[in-house]
């Protein structure tokens, strides 16, 4: 349903980051006036499957899934979403693409039920077709008491439910989620859990980036790992531990991630 | 584009900074900053009136009757003081141990005995623009000139009217042919463009850091441009909630404009004010309006590119500043001595909206010309919402 095949991305280096570079990371990525953020970065993932995105801080998961999401375009490689190549039907990929990104992506001065109808409207929804999807989804993640409340007066529990109805309102075949739990309590991490296992049992695909290997366990079908901008494995966790003779999910994840920086 | 317009509209309505800045600026602070500073100049001018000056008068002997009349003054107290130079004048004057001294000629009464023209000196410190010493000190001392003068004209066997007839061979009277409108809107025209346009700019401001820069900070930005929503109209949707949002604050101002001057012209009974305001129409207010459009159009475009560009609110923040210089520059060049309005400054983006704005206040506008000003600017507008829809789609701009 979903692959990424060989997809590199780099981005022109301020004289900012430039000069940060030079004194404060000795990263290969770097060249004289580019980064190279992703180096022929490929996985798959198809109905019905969760796929848990892994990989240190600056790996390059964050570009990968607003490459995903066409939010970026990239150098080369190509995404295919349910046969739509991304990059070149960008406006027809985007209705099939739900995008959770690190920030909640809320206008903090309209009220939840606000925010949520807003996009639902601009992903070309009638009146009819929101009422008709919002009632379950609002019960689903259980937002129906505070739905007009202002987002600014939510806490992040709220506000990060209020967001994934936003992001999946527009009944989209695929979900992103760029670390969907990270800062949240356990109830509210308890509830985004529990979507992703309802949206996985509906046929739909979730593809998310996490540092929670516990949640990888619970709920990931497949893995993909990036480290340094390369793609360095794809896979289930069996064949994960299988390559890296690991049982340990942790360990085996730390022994992927050294083995590709020796080579 | 629509969706995108209303939705920012109704977040702005939300936000009270965004409110200070369109309706309560306009409306109340500019009047009240008016008020303030017209009471604190009129009880400084007060305070300078009933002043009483401390005075020393050099050579005080050689011109009695003047020193008597000084003396005798409510305006003034004398201060014995022995000044034997310019710099001991100077220092005293600096210490404020006294206000003015007046140096009376050693020959004053030898000069003046053999009909020379006798020459002496006063010392004040005039850096005050409300200064009232010269005044003050010239009502004394034109009393004594002017009676010298008669003894003189006596001794001559002269009149004054002979006198002034020999002194001023021919009048000049002058006759201004511009009505009362006209010379204020002479004087009113330099200013009141620069209010009007600098309050679009500062109206639009806030809300296009807000619209670019703030979006991209809270992230909403990123979940806007993963919508199907074209890049073009995200950009024309922004552009126009910031356009408008410096329209109304041009609309507020002219009400507030319209309604002050009639209160002060009503009640403060100030003929002037009254004249001025009766002789203008609601045509008048409506083509400042109508030229105040364009002008929150090349705002729009030129604030919300550099919104976008921004990394963050407070970095747009700071590049805010050099760009009111460069709204600001355009004001100042049109408020020139002798620069007017012809078709090559009609062609100047803002400096033209600016001229026309004071010969509209004038009464003197040449109704071609608007329709110049009203094209080149609309040309401009549209140059900032093509360069805005350029640098939309700039990745290095929009994730920098």
């Amino acid at each position: 349903m979903i692959s990424v095949v060989q997809v590199s991305k780099s981005f022109t280096l301020s004289k900012e980051a430039k000069k940060q570079f030079l004194h404060e990371s000795h990263d290969e990525r770097q060249q004289s006036n580019h980064f190279q953020a992703l180096k022929k970065v490929s996985f798959s993932c198809d109905r019905g499957q969760v796929l848990g995105l892994l990989g240190p801080n600056g790996a390059g998961k964050t570009t990968t899934l607003r490459i995903l999401a066409s939010a970026l375009k990239p150098d080369s490689g190509e995404i295919i979403v349910d046969g739509i190549n991304v990059i070149e039907n960008a406006r027809v990929a985007k209705e099939k693409i739900g995008f959770l990104s690190t920030k909640t992506g809320l206008y903090s001065r309209l009220t939840a039920k606000e925010n949520i109808e807003y996009f639902a409207k601009l992903h070309g929804m009638s009146g009819q077709q929101i009422a008709q999807y919002s009632e379950p989804l609002y019960q689903q993640l259980g937002i129906g008491s505070y739905l007009h409340r202002r987002v600014d007066t939510l806490s992040s529990g709220m506000t990060q439910k209020i967001s994934i109805a936003r992001a999946v309102i527009h009944q989209p075949e695929i979900i992103v989620l760029d670390e969907p739990t990270t800062g949240l309590d356990i109830m509210a991490t308890e509830v985004i859990l529990d979507f992703i296992q309802r949206y996985k049992a509906q046929g739909k695909a979730v593809i998310f980036s996490t540092h929670h290997l516990d949640e990888v366990a619970m709920l990931a079908d497949k893995i993909a790992i990036i480290n340094q901008g390369s793609s360095c494995f794809d896979g289930d966790i069996r064949q994960l531990q299988e390559q890296t003779q690991c049982h340990d999910l942790r360990a085996a994840f730390m022994q992927m991630l050294a083995s590709t920086e020796n080579h | 584009m629509w969706q995108i317009y209303l939705k920012e509209l109704l977040e702005l309505v939300r936000d009270r900074k965004t409110l200070f800045f369109i309706i309560a600026l306009p409306l109340l602070i500019f009047p009240v900053i008016f008020a303030v500073m017209g009471v604190v100049v009129a009880n400084v001018a007060m305070d300078e009136q009933q002043k009483v000056l401390k005075y020393t008068l050099i050579n005080a002997d050689k011109a009695p009757k003047f020193s008597q009349t000084l003396f005798y003054h409510r305006d003034f107290t004398q201060i014995d003081l022995s000044l034997n130079t310019d710099q001991e004048i100077k220092q005293a004057i600096q210490n404020g141990q006294i206000d003015v001294v007046i140096k009376v000629n050693q020959s004053h009464e030898q000069n003046i005995a053999n009909n020379q023209k006798d020459n002496w000196q006063i010392y004040f410190n005039g850096a005050s623009q409300l200064n009232s010493v010269k005044s003050k000190v010239d009502k004394v001392f034109l009393q004594y000139s002017n009676t010298l003068r008669q003894q003189k004209l006596a001794e001559l066997s002269l009149s004054e009217q002979q006198y002034e007839r020999l002194t001023t061979p021919i009048s000049l009277e002058v006759i201004n042919t511009a009505d009362q409108r006209e010379n204020v809107g002479e004087q009113v025209g330099g200013l009141l463009p620069y209010l009007l346009i600098v309050l679009c700019l500062t109206g639009a401001m806030y809300p296009a850091i807000d619209l670019g820069a703030g979006e991209k900070e809270r992230g909403t930005l990123e979940t806007l441009l993963l919508t199907p929503i074209s890049r073009i109209s995200i950009v024309l949707g922004k552009y126009l909630t910031i356009m408008t949002t410096g329209i109304i604050t041009a609309l507020i101002a002219v009400f507030s404009l319209s309604l002050w001057s009639f209160i002060i012209g009503e009640f403060a009974n100030i003929d002037v004010v009254r004249e001025v305001f009766a002789s203008f129409t609601a045509s008048d207010l409506l083509l400042i309006l109508l030229m105040l459009v364009p002008v929150s159009g090349i705002f729009a475009g030129l604030l919300l590119s550099i919104s976008i560009y921004a990394r963050s609110f407070k970095e747009a923040q700071n590049y805010m500043g050099p760009v009111s210089m460069l709204g600001f520059f355009p004001i100042m060049v049109a408020m020139l001595p002798g620069i007017k309005l012809d078709w090559l400054w009609s062609l100047v983006p803002i400096s033209n909206v600016a001229l026309a704005i004071k010969e509209i206040l004038k009464g003197t506008i040449d109704y071609t010309m608007l329709i110049y000003i009203l094209m080149s600017s609309t040309v401009f507008a549209i140059l900032s919402i093509i360069f805005c829809v350029y640098w939309f789609k700039k990745e290095s701009v929009l994730f920098r």
